[in-house]
């Protein structure tokens, strides 16, 4: 693993530089620049999002604390849980929630570079949410990045949450990423395969840091990993070429360090060792051709199996885990600017964890939802969504919850593009 | 490990190279795909991202036009901002440096055209509707744009391709030719609505109208990119009762319930045309499409 860490590191380099002499000996054309011709030149282009909705769910513990009771999906109690660096709440509150504003500044760096950061604020301060410069210019379909960003596992991770076509994550992305999903500092290399089909292969190197899984603990006893600890690779491939429709699929699979430290009978255990996942991802989308979007049809599924396997620092137990979901949700474009969506998922279809020869299977849990959004503009959009599903938590048993948004997206400045 | 790879990359791309005779050429719309078809004839191979029944303002970037981006010689869009929602995910993801802003094989074809609508920034908001601020970029239906635009092509290609820059040339010379020719016989067939008023659904038609002396009284959207609302209709139906106006004019790709709401009351004529060459049957190239046009508003109903 470190080894090939490094070896990422050094190629990664070695791209970025082969990037800036590739672009070195073509003459420049001037030609207007639409992003930013009425605006003064040289400033990066400036957006805004806001995102706010209100809230209602009947539970009688408060969903988001079920969400983290959940057997098999709960973070490791014993242990430090926010190697975070801070404690913010993520779960939705009764009443009205604020998401933070995303504020993105986005432009072409030089002739080899184009670069995007994005501050994330809200009301307790501000984070990174991403700041990253990806080349521009590297030959034979290579493109390389580093920075902080979404890892494009998958097809949501990558989006932001005004981007998702239901207001919230799919709980298998919640409950195995946590609310940011796979968002690290890092580098990515990807390349466009020079097939017939669209064949994309990406390699990424993170940190590692992450709100559940791939956890460090501070103990004398456990070995100091240094980072990076995270590998991850994708491919995804588009296999046709309709005229009015695309079908892609993508597989994935992520492999990083963790740490735990159990305390039990008197004693406490330390634990090192490997959390891997890996999934599949299919999108499918048609354009009805028709004016502001009526009768244009999307669909979207990822499948997310978790495999954690753990050995003991000066010892010879070992724990392991296993925990798998999936969801599946298509929109449909009703009436013009007006579209209806439905998601189903379910998650811990495998749920068992191994500590001490002894292995315990927990429950599954569902979830539907149904939403409908209007979007007056490409600019503004109005959403409701009602979801209701069964919580499996373990000895308490299973739970029912219905959940209720009314959510209000506007976003200013600069025409963002959206990327498939 | 490593070099087994390069070794296989090499090979790869060596071999997709050696495919390219003809200069590749992407446009971003079909009227643009058929006016460089015209100047580079057998020399070039032209695609169009949008075929012509696709509305270029709402494509998203499929991996089919990354695809397509790929291997592009020339990448030429009509620009100010009609491309802006997919266009630069659909050349960063091609992850081809030859196409990108900027280089030489990148045209906006937008730069020698005479804009119109072209907003005072100082007073431009996005209340606006989907107002461009560069301005209204369907210029192409004004033929004379596409004189403009030809010879832009030309220049470019000549660049990219110098041994046949003559060719290029001379092929952009026949092309204006043919449109000088044409347009005699158009401006002769449209010479009864010469000084009329229309209304169009989108403003996507006022170069074609201001070439051809038409006035357009108002939009059934009441701003651009919203849909007509009840309101917005009764104003059209007074504003076309006070005009005597008797021509509604619209894309296909546009509902006709509005101007059927608005056509009952005035008895007006709703008139589709295309304004893109490729959808329809009669309209594959760029000099038959404005002949459509120029049909379906001259001909009489039946």
């Amino acid at each position: 693993m470190k080894h090939l860490n490094s070896t990422a590191m050094v190629l990664a380099g070695t791209l970025l530089t082969f990037n800036a002499s590739a672009q070195d000996d073509t003459t420049p054309v001037p030609t207007l620049n639409d992003s930013t011709a009425a605006q003064r030149a040289f400033n990066p282009s400036v957006s805004a999002i806001i995102d706010m909705f209100y809230y209602k769910e009947n539970s009688d513990e408060g969903l988001s604390h079920m969400k983290e009771e959940m057997p098999g999906f709960a973070a490791h109690a014993h242990g430090d849980e926010d190697d975070h660096g801070h404690d913010h709440e993520h779960g939705y509150e009764n009443g009205f929630n604020i998401r933070h504003i995303e504020l993105a500044f986005a432009a072409e760096v030089d002739n080899y570079f184009k670069a995007l950061a994005i501050a994330a604020i809200d009301e307790e301060g501000a984070e990174m949410e991403e700041a990253w410069a990806e080349t521009t210019g590297l030959p034979y379909g290579f493109q390389a990045k580093a920075g902080k960003f979404f890892s494009n596992f998958g097809y949501i991770n990558a989006q932001h949450a005004h981007e998702w076509d239901f207001t919230d994550q799919p709980l298998i992305y919640e409950q195995t990423l946590g609310s940011h999903g796979l968002n690290d500092v890092g580098v990515q290399v990807s390349w466009l395969a020079p097939t017939p089909v669209y064949l994309l292969f990406g390699a990424e190197v993170f940190r590692g840091e992450n709100e559940k899984m791939w956890t460090q603990e501070e103990a004398d006893e456990l070995p100091e990993n240094d980072n990076p600890r995270l590998g991850v690779g994708w491919v995804k491939l588009a296999p046709f070429h309709f005229d009015n429709s695309e079908l892609q699929f993508g597989l994935f699979g992520a492999s990083g360090n963790q740490q735990e430290i159990h305390e039990e009978g008197g004693g406490t255990n330390y634990f090192d060792g490997v959390h891997w996942f890996a999934g599949a991802d299919a999108v499918y989308k048609y354009d009805s051709g028709k004016a502001y979007g009526q009768g244009d049809l999307e669909f979207q599924a990822e499948y997310f199996y978790r495999n954690k396997d753990l050995d003991q620092e000066g010892g010879d137990e070992e724990v392991s885990g296993a925990q798998d979901g999936y969801y599946i949700q298509g929109t449909y474009g009703i009436f013009p600017r007006w579209r209806t969506g439905l998601r189903w998922e379910q998650i811990g279809l495998t749920n068992e964890e191994t500590e001490e020869d002894v292995t315990e299977e927990f429950g599954d849990s569902w979830r539907a939802s149904a939403m409908v959004d209007f979007r007056p503009s490409e600019f503004s959009q109005v959403r409701f969504q009602v979801s209701n599903g069964d919580y499996d938590l373990g000895d308490e048993g299973v739970e029912n919850v219905w959940e209720a948004f009314v959510q209000l997206t506007f976003s200013l400045g600069a025409h963002g593009a959206h990327k498939f | 490990m490593y070099k087994k790879t390069g070794i296989l990359i090499l090979a790869l791309t060596a071999a997709t190279v050696s495919l390219a005779g003809k200069l590749k050429v992407v446009t971003t719309t079909s009227d643009l795909a058929s006016i460089t078809e015209a100047v580079a004839g057998d020399l070039a191979k032209v695609n169009s991202i949008c075929s012509g029944s696709q509305d270029p303002h709402h494509l998203q970037a499929r991996p089919k036009y990354v695809m397509m981006a790929r291997s592009a010689d020339l990448w030429i869009r009509t620009g100010m901002e009609l491309e802006i929602g997919w266009e630069m995910p659909v050349i960063d993801g091609s992850r081809n440096r030859k196409i990108r802003p900027g280089q030489p094989g990148h045209l906006d074809a937008s730069v020698n055209i005479h804009k119109l609508e072209i907003p005072d920034a100082s007073m431009l908001t996005r209340a606006m509707g989907d107002v461009h601020a560069s301005g209204n970029p369907h210029y192409l239906t004004d033929p004379e744009n596409a004189k403009h635009v030809a010879d832009d092509i030309a220049a470019r290609l000549a660049q990219l391709d110098p041994k046949n820059a003559e060719t290029y040339k001379a092929n952009a010379k026949a092309f204006s030719d043919k449109i000088d020719e044409k347009m005699a016989g158009w401006k002769q067939k449209m010479e009864p609505l010469n000084g009329k008023s229309i209304v169009t659904y989108h403003k996507s038609w006022i170069y074609f109208c201001e070439r051809f002396g038409i006035n357009i009284a108002i939009e059934l959207e009441p701003k651009p990119g919203v849909p007509p609302s009840p309101t917005h209709l009764t104003q059209v139906i007074q504003t076309m009762e006070a005009d005597d106006i008797q021509i509604i004019l619209q894309e296909p790709w546009y509902s006709t319930k509005a101007a059927e709401r608005v056509a009952e009351k005035t008895g007006a004529r709703i008139i589709e045309a295309p304004i893109f060459s490729g959808s329809d049957p009669e309209a594959q190239d760029y000099i038959s499409l404005i002949d459509l046009i120029v049909k379906r508003l001259t001909e009489q109903p039946e």
